[in-house]
């Protein structure tokens, strides 16, 4: 495709950093912020648009991992079986959108979390909780290093490899 | 039931109808003046995101504003934008009037301060004229002259305050967006932490029953944590009017917020945002001339503060890369230690872990979600900068899921 989406991006930053910037000179600084924080938003997008798919289903799997940890608890119900099965197939299917797959991780999340609130055997609120806490450490790193380069780490060295 | 969890699909989040802004309102039940803000907000995503407003609509409308107060014609000029911070507007300009007084010719600087249709922090300017003036002359800041609470004069809520002098960072450093890690360099830390630590103990002192005119503040008890878990309501009602997406741990967090809310031992003021970046300083004398961002102070409990100025996003390492600070003023423990002896007023380790489970929960709150939404829905002067702020969120959400874990053991 000639008008790749990574070629767009490129010629706007060119446009933005060689052309736009200098020509504000002694603009007002918060035009001048907003401008370098549009570089900057804009150079996010093509450093990980590329990823945006693996990404999307990193999430996904690991939401259906933690579902179906919390389904196979006695007596916390069966009222994910449906959703899992749909996530498991638009992980399997080459041609899921991304869009389905991002829909399918954020009612996962809700539906995790209503069914712990839901819970009234206190054990197995806490087993939920448990798994909650222990299991979203590993998804919280990845989305770390994918905000990293928003320059909030403090240590972004540190921070596990890309898993997506 | 209170706090009872309940799913709001996006469609209803985006344009919420009276019977959802009810519910959420009965669930997480909070201050007056808060429950106001935040309804207010929900009510304006049925209307259009922020609208530019030019430079001489707000200078007539600042305008009409004084006047309506002073009873006389004033002249505004040398209007112009002013950067800096992320949540509100603001423009400085000269009021040529009599002054104070009234009586005789005077030129001073000042600034209008105004939210837009969304914000990083929904608040109330009504809340924080009266905490300005409360303040006034005990701790530097802002001298409070005018406020337009219903947005009378202006399009969006607003307040004038006097201009303060200094600097928000060293003339040798950038900056970070909206001071968040401001590094200030050893030698005008030396300086500056002393004021900060001693400042934060004279807030925190002032006697809260004797001070008039904290009119949209209810007034908490001593002995009762009734206000905390208002408090902690009205964060997790933010949560879930602004939230993308839901993070669970959360929930989880929320639940203990609620369960371990320690009751007041003393009630202070609280600055609610005592961190770098929020004051201004004399660079070549290492003086903090004023602090600023008093929009979310409450009545509550001082650990709050405390701990919200030693949060992770707000420090550095120093110059040994080991050592965290504070703030970039000093390790926790030593800034613990120093208010304490500044204060007089006890610090105790069970409320400083409390309340860095709450700070560490609102940032994440404030960023993942308030950040987000506000960003998302067009409805802030400057979205970019919104949005880069939600880069803070995983950040903070890691470190809160590290320490709460660490709390349960």
């Amino acid at each position: 495709m000639n008008l790749s989406l990574d070629v767009q991006l490129q010629v706007a930053l060119r446009a933005l950093n060689e052309v736009v910037a200098p020509a504000l000179g002694d603009a007002e600084k918060h035009v001048v912020e907003q401008l370098h924080l549009a570089i900057a938003t804009i150079s996010f997008v093509k450093l990980r648009l590329p990823d945006a798919r693996r990404f999307a289903r990193m999430e996904l799997a690991d939401y259906l991992r933690l579902a179906k940890a919390v389904t196979a608890l006695p007596t916390s119900g069966d009222t994910l079986s449906a959703l899992i099965a749909k996530g498991d197939a638009l992980l399997e299917s080459a041609t899921a959108d991304t869009a389905d797959i991002e829909a399918v991780t954020r009612i996962l999340r809700e539906r995790v979390t209503l069914l712990a609130s839901e819970c009234t055997d206190a054990a197995v609120r806490r087993e939920i909780d448990r798994m909650v806490l222990e299991q979203g450490g590993a998804l919280l790193d990845q989305n770390r290093q994918w905000a990293s380069f928003y320059g909030f780490e403090i240590k972004p060295e540190e921070l596990p490899a890309p898993a997506w | 039931m209170s706090g009872e969890y309940q799913i709001i699909d996006e469609a209803l989040r985006s344009h919420p109808d009276e019977a959802t802004i009810a519910a959420i309102r009965a669930r997480y039940p909070v201050e007056e003046t808060i429950d106001a803000v935040l309804s207010g907000k929900m009510r304006r995503r049925h209307g259009p995101g922020y609208l530019p407003v030019s430079l001489d609509r707000l200078l007539d409308g600042i305008k009409a504003l004084i006047e309506a107060n002073t009873g006389y014609p004033v002249r505004i000029e040398g209007g112009r934008w002013l950067s800096g911070g992320a949540s509100k507007l603001q423009v400085v300009f000269d009021l040529h009037w009599r002054g104070p007084a009234g009586a005789g010719d005077a030129i001073d600087r000042m600034v209008m301060r105004m939210e837009p249709a969304a914000s990083v922090t929904e608040s109330s300017r009504h809340r924080e004229f009266e905490v300005l003036n409360a303040v006034e002359g005990i701790i530097p800041a802002p001298k409070p002259w005018w406020v337009d609470g219903d947005a009378e004069f202006l399009p969006y809520p607003a307040m004038i305050y006097a201009f303060a002098t200094g600097s928000a960072k060293p003339s040798y450093d950038s900056g970070k967006v909206s001071g968040l890690g401001q590094n200030y360099g050893p030698v005008l830390r030396a300086k500056l932490a002393p004021q900060f630590v001693s400042l934060l103990g004279q807030l925190h002192n002032l006697d809260v029953a004797t001070l008039p005119g904290l009119a949209h503040f209810e007034r908490p008890q001593a002995g009762s944590n009734a206000s905390v878990i208002r408090q902690v309501n009205a964060i997790r009602r933010i949560w879930e009017e602004d939230r993308v997406e839901e993070e669970p741990i959360l929930e989880i967090v929320y639940r203990w917020l609620v369960e371990h809310a320690p009751p007041l031992d003393h009630v202070s003021i609280v600055h609610g945002d005592y961190r770098s970046g929020n004051f201004l300083f004399d660079e070549a004398e290492g003086r903090i001339t004023a602090w600023l961002d008093w929009e979310g102070a409450t009545l509550g409990d001082r650990h709050q503060d405390l701990t919200y100025s030693a949060m992770p996003s707000f420090q550095h390492f120093a110059e040994d890369d080991v050592t965290p600070l504070a703030s970039g003023m000093m390790h926790a423990s030593d800034l613990y230690k120093a208010y304490e002896a500044a204060s007089g007023l006890p610090v105790d380790p069970d409320r400083l872990l409390y309340y860095n489970v709450f700070n560490r929960y609102l940032i994440v709150i404030l960023t993942l979600a308030a950040s987000a939404r506000a960003s998302r829905i067009g409805g802030t002067h400057q979205d970019v900068l919104v949005n880069y702020v939600v880069g803070v969120g995983y950040v903070a959400l890691a470190d809160l899921r590290e320490y709460f874990i660490g709390v349960l053991r």
